[in-house]
């Protein structure tokens, strides 16, 4: 069976948001949607508070040794984007601000400021 | 323009077809088993087609390349252990591809190999930082094309065509002359080599850095099926080569030179330059590509900005995973291993990620809430599934086959 387009209204977290690249308000890719973070206790409806990038979000489903091994090397670096930012579901998951201004994409920039200083490095080749 | 653009497509996707893997195979196949796989070139073939056509239309539908959907399909976990699986069997692909070229230069000017490996890992440091994607896609592509000097080998030396024809219908070797298990390794090497998985990364990805849209499928579907079949006509060349040339000697191709003197038996000094120079930006491609589909492969999972159509500065990662990438597979060449074994080996476990890779790509092509009128027609999915069952039943054989023929020694 062919799996269904949620109803109208409706969000299908699992096939629209879940591991979906986020792209920010400049149309720069700026990480994955590793985890998301849900509000609402037994009874009331659920809701999505977050999106989590980073690492600590990803690693954590991994199994154990794995797990272990990102947080090792990769550190438990969560970036949190509220629910708010997001301006469109799609392909990917557009945002409403820009990447830095949510804490995203921060490791780019360092290395990029650390690259620029070689030549041919601002060259947008096509 | 656009028939310009068509031509040098198609012309970009055979020179780019063949790697020192597939060189080294081919020529084997054919001085051990004569003419008789030439079926599983015809097979492997149209596998790459299909699922390079698939790849390329998600692409233009889509702008999204493959690791994008094996972590959105897959998920983390599966995704993950595909992602790394790929990365290593590129950078082992690209080591060998460098090795190769040292070789190669080796033959040419005497210099010492380890030396040579270095001017290598510089050469390409700087072509892929200095050179525009569609620079290199074209460079290496089209000088590639002086491959087809085997074509021209192949017919020159007068195969029996009733022969090379026969060798189209499948058949296993008799019982009693104990090839069996050797035949069958050859068999899943040449679907491997000719499928390798990297050329459908690089293919979707280099679909994306070039801007294709909805309107560019046509393109795609013609790239693909005159280019990959022209190809395929190489790689068959080789196989004849082989056949006419190893066959009777009882050579063992364990290096590209055996193939560059092939050329220069028949053709003399033009031939041997020809074939030398052909091989070296056949290789060459080919290192470049498996190096920048490590980038493509990590930047897409994580969601980092990749590509060469943004500046090193905004895309630092995916520059920096390259450079590692080129790296690492000197480092592997320098430490002696001969590189027609790494390659043995890579494209031996190449085979086994091709499912996992391959999987995602069928889901997500057939599903028509995603690709709407785009999605896979009866002929893509038949032969989709059809060569999902192909390369699972390879994956599972490779790594016993490998360790049953003691790694094709027999």
């Amino acid at each position: 069976m062919s799996p269904r387009l949620p109803a109208p209204g409706c969000v299908d977290v699992y096939r629209q948001v879940l591991d979906h690249t986020l792209v920010d308000a400049d149309d720069l890719p700026c990480g994955c949607v590793d985890d998301i973070e849900l509000e609402g206790a037994p009874g009331e409806p659920l809701r999505i508070a977050a999106l989590l990038v980073g690492p600590g979000a990803w690693g954590p489903r991994l199994p154990a040794l794995f797990a272990r091994l990102v947080r090792w090397m990769g550190g438990r670096q969560v970036v949190r984007v509220p629910w708010s930012e997001v301006a469109e579901l799609g392909e990917q998951i557009r945002l409403r601000s820009n990447a830095l201004r949510l804490g995203l994409g921060l490791t780019d920039r360092k290395l990029g400021l650390r690259i620029a200083k070689l030549p041919g490095s601002e060259a947008v080749s096509r | 323009m656009k028939i310009l653009e068509l031509f040098l497509g198609i012309l970009t996707a055979m020179g780019g077809f063949v790697e020192i893997g597939e060189l080294t195979f081919m020529m084997n196949a054919g001085g051990i088993f004569d003419y008789r796989l030439l079926w599983v070139v015809l097979l492997g073939t149209i596998g790459i087609i299909v699922y390079g056509e698939i790849a390329g239309r998600v692409a233009a539908v889509r702008a999204q390349p493959v690791f994008d959907i094996v972590r959105e399909r897959a998920g983390i976990r599966l995704g993950l252990l595909t992602l790394v699986a790929s990365v290593l069997v590129c950078l082992l692909t690209c080591a060998a591809e460098i090795g190769a070229i040292a070789l190669l230069w080796q033959l040419a000017s005497g210099w010492p190999y380890r030396g040579l490996i270095l001017l290598a890992l510089a050469f390409f440091l700087l072509v892929v930082w200095f050179v525009p994607f569609k620079g290199i896609e074209r460079i290496f592509g089209l000088l590639g094309l002086l491959m087809v000097v085997f074509v021209g080998l192949a017919w020159s030396m007068h195969p029996d065509w009733g022969d090379v024809a026969k060798g189209f219908v499948p058949s296993v070797p008799r019982a009693g002359e104990g090839k069996t298990l050797l035949y069958a390794y050859y068999t899943i090497a040449l679907i491997s080599s000719v499928m390798l998985p990297y050329e459908t990364y690089f293919y979707a990805s280099g679909a994306i850095e070039d801007k294709w849209t909805p309107r560019d499928l046509g393109t795609n579907r013609a790239i693909v099926i005159v280019g990959f079949l022209l190809g395929g006509v190489l790689a068959a060349s080789l196989l004849v080569v082989g056949k006419l040339y190893l066959g009777p000697k009882h050579i063992e191709a364990g290096l590209p030179g055996t193939a560059a003197l092939a050329a220069a038996s028949r053709f003399g000094a033009i031939g041997l330059w020809t074939a030398l120079a052909g091989m070296f930006f056949a290789f060459a491609g080919a290192a470049i590509e498996t190096a920048l589909c490590c980038a493509y492969n990590t930047a897409q999972f994580f969601g980092w900005p990749w590509g060469k159509f943004r500046a090193p500065r905004t895309a630092p990662r995916f520059v920096a995973c390259w450079v590692i990438v080129f790296v690492l597979a000197a480092v592997v060449v320098l430490t002696g291993v001969d590189p027609v074994q790494v390659v043995e080996y890579s494209i031996v476990f190449s085979v086994v990620i091709l499912p996992l890779t391959y999987f995602p790509l069928m889901a997500i092509s057939r599903d028509r809430d995603v690709m709407g009128v785009h999605a896979n027609g009866v002929v893509a999915n038949t032969l989709g599934w059809f060569y999902f069952v192909v390369i699972s039943i390879a994956a599972v054989a490779a790594i016993p086959l490998l360790l049953l023929t003691h790694g094709g020694q027999g």
